[in-house]
């Protein structure tokens, strides 16, 4: 969730924002700008996965049991609304109104959104079992 | 809803030598921290996951865990 948050989050911001210039697709500076961020998730999500093989090399090791089962599928099936709610209005709304990367972004922006979603209910679930 | 599931799986790992979680998380193959939750009532196990438990400790699966259909439902167990 982190990794997702620090890279997309700048993304978002700088693509809301307006400062890379509206050209036709394919837009090498978006693309390049998308490439950057998506690489930088892939290294923090790595890193971090690291950092835990060696602070805590037991609990990566070990094998989803029946209570982290069933948290990831809830987590999957709230963050499945989000999703099927955005892709609603990317491929049904948005074709009507806007074009070109307007929607690129718009569905990668739902992507992340439910991503998030899924990793805060995860989050959520354990903390509310852990005693 | 109304009832909610307590169970006995402290008092019955002190009365076998005081079994810590994680073996008994290690025996019915979950983690530790799967069996903390548990015996917190903050959440249910399986149907086999709660015969393996009572198996381990040698009980019927009543003296492990127990329904009071009175009681106010739980806010978290899941």
């Amino acid at each position: 969730m982190t990794a997702t948050t620090v890279t997309f989050g700048p993304y978002f911001a700088v693509v809301a924002s307006g400062v890379l210039p509206r050209e036709a697709l394919p837009n090498v500076r978006q693309l390049g700008l998308f490439a950057v961020v998506a690489v930088a998730q892939g290294i923090i999500q790595g890193i971090g996965y690291l950092y835990f093989s060696r602070v805590s090399p037991q609990e990566v090791r070990t094998p989803p049991d029946e209570r982290d089962r069933a948290i990831m599928r809830r987590s999957i099936s709230v963050a499945y609304y989000v999703l099927i709610a955005g892709m609603i209005e990317v491929g049904v709304i948005m074709p009507f109104t806007s074009s070109g990367w307007t929607i690129i972004n718009a569905a990668l922006f739902t992507i992340v959104a439910a991503e998030i979603v899924r990793c805060g209910v995860i989050v959520v679930s354990y903390r509310r079992q852990a005693s | 809803m109304k009832g909610s599931l307590s169970n006995r799986i402290r008092i019955l790992r002190f009365l076998h030598g005081e079994m810590s979680q994680a073996e008994l998380g290690q025996r019915i193959g979950v983690t530790r921290q799967t069996i903390a939750a548990i015996e917190a009532g903050k959440y249910s196990p399986s149907l086999e996951a709660a015969f393996r438990i009572a198996h381990v400790f040698n009980v019927p699966l009543e003296e492990v865990f127990q329904w009071d259909a009175d009681a106010p439902g739980p806010a978290s167990a899941k």
